[in-house]
C-alpha cells in the first residue's frame, strides 16, 4: 500500500514538472514582446522609448538567453515568487492570483460536486423509472449538449436582460463595500448565482445520463438478476447497482475536471466575474508571461490535486483496486 | 443538508477573501457610512455617487502617474494634478496649479504657481515639487526622457516662481508637456529609488486635486472627494458626486447593458447600436455629445498605414489610387451606425480644423471614387494583366496585399473587411487578416506588414504632434510611437521641426508650416487618413443631468480616459447637477 | 461536456465476440433513440450541404437592411451590419461538422493509438503513456489552445480541427486502454500471442473488431466534444479568421450587444445549432449502445 503511494506521488511529481515546463514555454512561443506592447499603449516620445524598453526587459529578466530565464523561472517558483505581471505592472502574479482565486473557486466547487451529486441522484432515480426517462431525460441531454457560454448567454439574456432579476456583471453590487451585512452577502450571493447557474446546469445533464445509463448496465447485470430471483426487495438492488455505478463516475469525474475548468473560465468572461477566466483572456491578449504562468500553474495544481484526491478514493471504495493497486486514473 | 455545506464553504471563502483583501488594501478607511449621510453602511449613496467605466481593463494595478498607459483611471487628473489644463475646443490654455507662465526670452520660460494648495497630507505645493517632478526626465525609464535633451536647466527662484532654462526651445512641444504631465510632492517622493519612482505601485497616492483614493477592489476603483481642494474657493469649481466609483470594463456589451439600467452613469466605451437608444422614445435615459450624428467629439483619427517600403506601397499613386478606393462612408455608417465621421483628406481632426489649408485639399484632395482610383493605377502602369480584375504591379507581378487589425477590435475587423470589399470594386486585391494584438505590434513595428490600421495619436494642443507622428524621423529598426509605414522625407521632417520651435501664440507662422505639410501629405500620401474615431461617450440621465453637450452650458469632454481629465474633462464634475429626487 | 462517463464502460467487450450484424440492424431500426438522434444530425447535415444553394448571400457580405428580424426575405433576420443570419447559420453548420469530424477523428486515431498500446503492451511502455495521458489531461488545455491560436496568423478551419483532436484525447485513450486491458487477458488473445503473431497483428486482428462498438461510440463522443471545444475557441475570438462558424456568430452577436438590443434572432440560432448537432450525436450515442449491448435495450 505504501509502495503504490510512493510511487503515485512520484508520476504526480513528474507530470507536474512536465506539464509546468510546458506551460512556461508556451506563452514564450507566442509572437510579439510583452514590452513592447505594453510600451505601446504608452503616450511617449520615440526616443523615450528605446531607453524605457531596455529598463523593463531587463526588470523582467527577458533579456538574458532563453535558457537561462527557465532555469531562474524554477528557481523563483521554488522560492514562492511567481513573478511581476506585466499587464498589471507592478503587482505580483501572485497577488493578482490570490485576488481573483476566492471567485473561481467558489464558482466552481460547488457547481462541479453539486452538480456531481445531484446529477447522480437524479440518474439514478430515473434509470428504469419510464415517465422520467421520457420526460425528464431529453432536457438533461438537451443541457449537456449546450455549450457552456451558450447556456450562460440565455441565462443572462432571460433572468438579467428581459426579466431583470439578475445583474449581469460583476462580483457585488458596485456600490457596495466589502463588509459582513446581509446586503452585502445577498448581493454576492445574487451575482454569484448566473454563473454557478449555467455551469451547474450543463453538468448536471452530464452526470444525470450518465448515471441512468450505468445503473440500467447494473440493474441488467448477472447479480442483479440473481438478487432479484432470490426474492429480495427492489430498493436493495437498487442500493447495489448505485454502489457499482459509482465507481466510473469518480474516474469520470477526474477525466472531466480540465473541461469544466476551461468551461468555468469561459463562463466567467460571459458574465465579466471578477476570476482567473477574465485574468487569463487579459493576460493573453497583454502577452503577460509572468501572469500566464501563475494562472496556469493554478490551474496545473488544481486538477493534480483533484486527481490525486480522486485516485486516493478510489482506492478506498473500491476494494478490488486495493488488491490490483491498479487505482481509478491509472 | 450535505449538499448546502459544500455549498456554504466556498461561499464563506469567498465572502472572507473579498471582504478580507479589499479592507487590507484600503490605505485611508474612511468610514463610508458615517460620512454618507443615512445611507445603509458599507453602501455609496446613489445620489451622491458618480459610476463612470470605459477606462480600466483589468483590477486596478498602480496609481504611479507616471506610468500613463496602466495608472488607475482618474489617477491623474482627479489626485494628481497638472500645471494648465488646455481645452481643445476653445484651444485654450487654462492655469491650474500654475498660475501663470510666460517666455521671457526665447529660451527662458517663467512660471508663476498658485500659493495656498496643498497636498492631502497637510505639506503645501511648492516651485520645489515642479523642479522635482521635471527634473525626472533624467531618468531613462522615465516617459519624458527626451525633454532633458533640450531643457538646460529648471530652478525654483522663491517657493512660488520656477524659471526653466532651455538649450533649444520646444514652443509646442513644451505648451505639450506642461499640460500633460501631472506634478509629483517632492518630499514624499524624492527618497524614492528610481525603480519606485518610475514604475512603483505608488498605493498611497498623495496628490493635490479634488479627490483622493478610497478604495479599490478586483472590479472596481473608488475615489471620494477632498473636501480641502483649493480648487473650490480659488476657481470656485465644485465637483458635484462626493464618490466616483470607476468599473473595470468586462467587456462592451456588459458596459452598455450597465449604463442602459443606469447603473453606470457615464461609460467611455464603444457600444455598438447605441445611436439607435438615444432620444427620448427610447425610455433609457441616454445621452451623447451631439443628438445627432457623429454624436461623439472626435478623439483621434484612424488611418490606414501603407509601408512605404514595399511594394506597390512604396509608389505615392498606388497610394493616392488606394485612398480613392477606400468607402470611408460606409463604414461610418454600417460598421459605426453614423457613431463616427469620414476624415478630411488631410485628417485633421475637427478641433484642428483652422490649420487646414482649404486651397491645397481643394486642389488635392480625395474622396471615395472607385473609377478616379483605377484611372489613376492604369495611368501608372498597374494593369490589368490575368483578367481577374485586379490590377498587378508594374512588373507583372501579383499584387495581393494584407491587411491587418488586431483579432477581437470587432469594430475594426468589419472596418477591414469593408475596406478590403472596396478596393476590390477598384482592381486592389486586398485580404484581412486579424493577428493577436501583440504580434501585430511586433509586425507593425519592425516593418513586416502590407497595410494596418492605427489611431495612436490622440487629440491634443497642436497639429505638431500630428505631424510628429506622420513624418517622424529617422527610421529606426523597431519604428515604436509613429511612422509606421517608414515614410522617409527629410524635408518634411525639418517642417515638422520648424513647427514645434514656432510659439503657440504665432497662429500664422503655424499654419504657414501645416499648409506646406499638408501640401507634402496630399502629394506623397504616405498614410491614408480614414475616419475619426469617437471620444465614446454615452451618459444616463437618471441620477445626474447636464451632461456635456453641444447645445448646453456644459461643453467639457465627458470622458474619463487617461490624458484627458488635463483637456478639461475635470470641469465636466462641476457642472454635473443631481437630477431631481425621484423616489 | 466530452462525456467519458456518457459512455457506459463495462462490458461492452464483454458480449460474445463477432455478434451477428443483421441482429445489430433489427434493433438499430426499432431504436427510438437512435432514430431521434440520427434524424436530427442527418436533417442538420443536408442543410449543412444544401443550406449555401438556398441563399444567394454570402455569409459575410453586407446585403440586407441592418438589425431587421426574420423576414420572409431574411429568414434569420440580419445582423446589425445587414449580413444574412440565415447564410452565416448554414455556413457555420458546415464548420462545425468540418471541425467536429477532423476534431473528433483525429482524437480518435491518437486516443486508439495511445490506449491499445498502453494497454496491450502494459509495464513500462503503459506507465510511460499513462504519463503523457496525465500531462495533456492536466494542462489546461484550453487555455493552451487559447495560447498556440493566438501564435498562428491566419486561422482556419482545418487548424483548428487539428489542435482540438490534438488535445482532446486523454479520456479516450483511458477508456480504450482500459477495454485492451481486459481483453488482453482473454483467451483468445493469448491464443494468437502464443501462434506467435505479431503485436500489431494482435491488436488490429483480435482486440480491436472486438470492441468495435465501442470505438466506433467513442468517436461519436469524440465528435460532439470537438464541437463543443471548438465552439468555445470561437466565442473567445479564437476561431477561424477568415471565415465563418456558429462560435464565431455567438462570438459577434454578443460583442455587438445583440443581448442588450434584443437582436435574439442573433445568437439563438447559433447556439441551438450547436445543442442539436451534439444533442443529436449524444442520444445517437446511447441508442447506439441499447443496440450492441442487448441487456439495456428498453423492456
Amino acid at each position: 500500500m505504501r509502495r503504490y503511494f510512493t510511487r503515485k506521488f512520484l508520476i504526480y511529481l513528474l507530470t507536474f514538472f512536465f506539464a509546468v515546463s510546458i506551460d512556461w514555454a508556451i506563452p514564450r512561443f507566442m509572437p510579439g514582446d510583452p514590452v513592447q506592447s505594453m510600451l505601446s499603449r504608452a503616450a511617449l516620445h520615440p526616443e523615450s522609448a528605446t531607453a524605457m524598453y531596455d529598463y523593463y526587459s531587463n526588470s523582467f529578466g527577458l533579456d538574458v538567453p532563453i535558457w537561462r530565464q527557465y532555469l531562474n523561472f524554477w528557481g523563483s517558483l521554488l522560492q514562492g515568487d511567481l513573478g511581476t505581471s506585466v499587464w498589471l505592472y507592478p503587482q505580483p502574479v501572485s497577488s493578482v492570483i490570490a485576488n481573483a482565486i476566492p471567485y473561481t473557486l467558489a464558482l466552481m466547487l460547488p457547481a462541479i460536486l453539486l452538480s456531481w451529486w445531484a446529477g447522480n441522484s437524479f440518474g439514478a432515480f430515473a434509470a428504469r423509472r419510464k415517465w422520467l426517462d421520457n420526460t425528464a431525460l431529453p432536457f438533461a441531454y438537451i443541457l449537456n449538449s449546450m455549450p457552456y457560454m451558450w447556456l450562460g448567454i440565455l441565462l443572462a439574456w432571460l433572468l438579467g436582460s428581459v426579466l431583470d432579476i439578475f445583474p449581469l456583471s460583476g462580483g457585488y453590487g458596485y456600490g457596495l463595500q466589502p463588509e459582513w451585512s446581509l446586503e452585502f452577502i445577498g448581493s454576492l450571493l445574487k451575482h454569484w448565482f448566473l454563473p454557478f447557474a449555467s455551469l451547474f446546469l450543463v453538468g448536471f445533464g452530464g452526470w444525470a445520463i450518465g448515471m441512468r445509463n450505468l445503473i440500467i448496465y447494473e440493474l441488467e447485470s448477472d447479480y442483479s438478476h440473481y438478487l432479484t430471483a432470490l426474492g429480495a426487495p427492489q430498493r436493495l438492488i437498487r442500493r447495489y447497482a448505485f454502489r457499482n455505478a459509482m465507481l466510473p463516475q469518480v474516474t469520470g469525474l477526474a477525466l472531466q475536471i480540465g473541461v469544466i475548468v476551461a468551461g468555468a473560465l469561459v463562463t466567467e468572461i460571459v458574465f465579466s466575474y471578477p476570476g482567473l477566466g477574465n485574468l487569463i483572456l487579459q493576460a493573453i491578449n497583454n502577452e503577460d508571461y509572468f501572469l500566464l504562468q501563475g494562472a496556469f500553474l493554478f490551474i496545473i495544481i488544481g486538477v493534480l490535486i483533484a486527481n490525486f484526491v480522486i485516485d486516493m478514493v478510489y482506492v478506498l471504495v473500491d476494494p478490488r483496486t486495493r488488491t490490483g493497486m491498479r487505482g481509478a486514473t491509472s | 443538508m450535505r449538499s448546502r455545506l459544500k455549498l456554504a464553504v466556498p461561499l464563506l471563502a469567498l465572502a472572507l477573501a473579498a471582504t478580507g483583501c479589499t479592507s487590507s488594501d484600503n490605505s485611508d478607511p474612511e468610514p463610508v457610512g458615517s460620512t454618507g449621510g443615512n445611507a445603509a453602511v458599507g453602501s455609496y449613496p446613489r445620489a451622491e455617487t458618480l459610476y463612470t467605466t470605459g477606462t480600466q481593463y483589468g483590477p486596478p494595478s498602480n496609481w504611479n502617474p507616471l506610468m500613463n498607459w496602466t495608472y488607475a483611471t482618474g489617477t491623474v487628473g482627479l489626485v494628481y494634478e497638472t500645471l494648465f489644463l488646455y481645452d481643445p475646443q476653445a484651444d485654450k490654455y487654462q492655469p491650474w496649479l500654475a498660475e501663470s507662465g510666460e517666455w521671457k526670452d526665447k529660451t527662458t520660460y517663467e512660471l508663476k504657481l498658485r500659493s495656498g494648495i496643498t497636498w492631502t497630507d497637510g505639506k503645501p505645493f511648492t516651485a520645489d515639487d515642479v523642479v522635482y517632478t521635471v527634473q525626472l526626465c533624467k531618468l531613462p525609464s522615465s516617459t519624458y526622457s527626451t525633454l532633458c535633451t533640450w531643457l538646460k536647466s529648471a530652478e525654483a527662484v522663491d517657493k512660488s516662481t520656477v524659471k526653466f532654462t532651455f538649450s533649444k526651445a520646444n514652443y509646442q512641444e513644451w505648451a505639450n508637456w506642461v499640460y500633460n504631465n501631472p506634478i509629483l510632492p517632492a518630499h514624499l517622493w524624492k527618497s524614492r529609488s528610481e525603480n519606485e519612482t518610475t514604475s512603483g505601485a505608488n498605493d498611497k497616492p498623495v496628490g493635490t486635486g479634488p479627490y483622493k483614493y478610497l478604495t479599490h477592489s478586483q472590479d472596481r476603483q473608488v475615489w471620494v472627494k477632498n473636501d480641502g481642494w483649493w480648487g473650490a474657493e480659488q476657481l470656485d469649481v465644485a465637483p458635484k458626486p462626493k464618490y466616483i466609483v470607476d468599473i473595470v470594463n468586462g467587456s462592451n456589451n456588459v458596459a452598455l447593458g450597465l449604463v442602459l439600467q443606469g447603473s453606470v452613469d457615464l461609460s467611455n466605451n464603444f457600444l455598438p447600436g447605441v445611436s439607435k437608444l438615444l432620444g427620448k422614445d427610447s425610455g433609457y435615459g441616454l445621452e451623447t455629445y451631439y443628438d445627432k450624428p457623429p454624436y461623439m467629439l472626435s478623439a483621434n483619427t484612424a488611418w490606414l498605414v501603407t509601408n512605404n517600403t514595399k511594394k506597390p506601397m512604396d509608389d505615392p499613386a498606388f497610394r493616392r489610387a488606394l485612398a480613392h478606393a477606400v468607402d470611408t462612408q460606409q463604414i461610418a455608417k454600417v460598421v459605426y451606425g453614423d457613431m463616427v465621421a469620414p476624415a478630411d483628406p488631410t485628417g485633421l481632426l475637427p478641433i484642428w480644423d483652422k490649420y487646414v489649408d482649404k486651397n491645397v485639399t481643394r486642389e488635392l484632395g480625395f474622396s471615395y471614387d472607385p473609377a478616379k482610383a483605377r484611372s489613376i493605377l492604369a495611368d501608372a502602369g498597374y494593369k490589368n494583366t490575368d483578367g481577374n480584375g485586379m490590377v498587378a504591379n508594374k512588373d507583372g507581378s501579383k499584387i495581393k496585399l494584407t491587411l491587418m487589425v488586431p483579432n477581437g477590435w470587432t469594430d475594426w475587423m468589419e472596418a477591414a473587411k469593408m475596406i478590403a470589399q472596396s478596393a476590390k470594386a477598384a482592381g486592389i486585391d486586398i485580404t484581412t487578416a486579424t493577428p493577436d494584438y501583440n504580434s501585430l505590434v511586433d509586425s507593425r513595428n519592425s516593418g513586416k506588414f502590407d497595410l494596418v490600421i492605427n489611431n495612436d495619436q490622440q487629440m491634443s494642443n497642436t497639429p505638431w504632434t500630428y505631424y510628429n507622428y506622420v513624418f517622424r524621423q529617422p527610421i529606426a529598426e523597431q519604428q515604436t510611437a509613429g511612422n509606421f509605414g517608414r515614410y522617409s522625407n527629410a524635408k518634411a521632417w525639418k517642417l515638422v521641426n520648424e513647427l514645434d520651435a514656432t510659439e503657440v501664440t504665432d497662429l500664422e507662422g503655424m499654419k504657414g508650416i501645416t499648409s506646406k505639410l499638408q501640401r507634402i501629405q496630399l502629394t506623397d500620401m504616405p498614410i491614408i487618413p480614414l475616419w475619426y474615431n469617437g471620444l465614446w461617450s454615452q451618459y444616463n440621465n437618471s441620477v445626474w443631468t447636464n451632461w456635456p453637450s453641444a447645445s448646453g452650458s456644459n461643453h467639457y469632454l465627458p470622458t474619463t480616459w487617461r490624458g484627458y481629465w488635463q483637456l478639461d474633462s475635470i470641469l465636466m464634475l462641476d457642472q454635473l447637477k443631481p437630477a431631481a429626487a425621484k423616489k | 461536456m466530452t462525456d467519458a462517463n456518457l459512455m457506459t464502460v463495462p462490458d461492452a467487450a464483454a458480449d460474445p465476440a463477432r455478434r451477428k450484424r443483421s441482429e445489430a440492424l433489427y434493433f438499430a431500426v426499432r431504436n427510438p433513440k437512435l432514430i431521434v438522434g440520427g434524424t436530427v444530425l442527418v436533417a442538420l447535415l443536408l442543410l449543412a450541404i444544401v443550406g449555401p444553394y438556398l441563399t444567394d448571400n454570402p455569409p459575410n457580405d453586407y446585403v440586407g437592411p441592418k438589425a431587421s428580424p426574420p423576414s420572409g426575405d431574411y429568414w434569420f433576420g440580419t445582423t446589425t451590419f445587414g449580413q444574412d443570419v440565415f447564410s452565416q447559420f448554414v455556413h457555420g453548420l458546415r464548420t462545425t461538422f468540418v471541425v467536429g469530424v477532423l476534431g473528433g477523428g483525429i482524437a480518435a486515431l491518437i486516443g486508439m493509438a495511445v490506449g491499445f498500446t498502453a494497454g496491450y503492451r502494459g509495464g513500462r511502455v503503459d506507465e510511460f503513456l499513462n504519463m503523457v495521458t496525465n500531462i495533456v489531461l492536466v494542462i489546461p488545455t484550453l487555455a493552451v489552445l487559447l495560447v498556440v491560436s493566438a501564435y498562428l496568423k491566419a486561422r482556419g478551419v482545418l487548424v483548428e480541427g487539428l489542435f482540438v483532436g490534438f488535445t482532446s484525447w486523454p479520456w479516450a485513450a483511458r477508456a480504450i486502454r482500459a477495454q485492451t486491458f481486459s481483453l488482453t487477458a482473454r483467451d483468445f488473445v493469448d491464443l494468437a500471442r502464443l501462434s506467435g503473431l505479431r503485436t500489431r497483428r494482435i491488436i488490429f486482428r483480435e482486440i480491436a473488431p472486438n470492441m468495435s462498438s465501442y470505438l466506433v461510440m467513442t468517436w461519436i463522443l469524440l465528435f460532439g466534444g470537438s464541437i463543443l471545444i471548438a465552439a468555445t475557441l470561437d466565442f473567445i475570438g479564437l476561431g477561424p479568421t477568415n471565415g465563418t462558424s456558429l462560435g464565431l456568430m455567438m462570438n459577434n452577436a454578443v460583442l455587438w450587444s445583440a443581448l442588450q438590443l434584443g437582436m435574439w434572432w442573433w445568437f439563438i440560432p447559433p447556439g441551438l445549432g450547436i445543442t442539436a448537432v451534439v444533442g443529436g450525436l449524444y442520444i445517437m450515442n446511447v441508442g447506439l449502445d441499447e443496440v450492441f449491448n442487448p441487456r439495456l435495450r428498453e423492456l
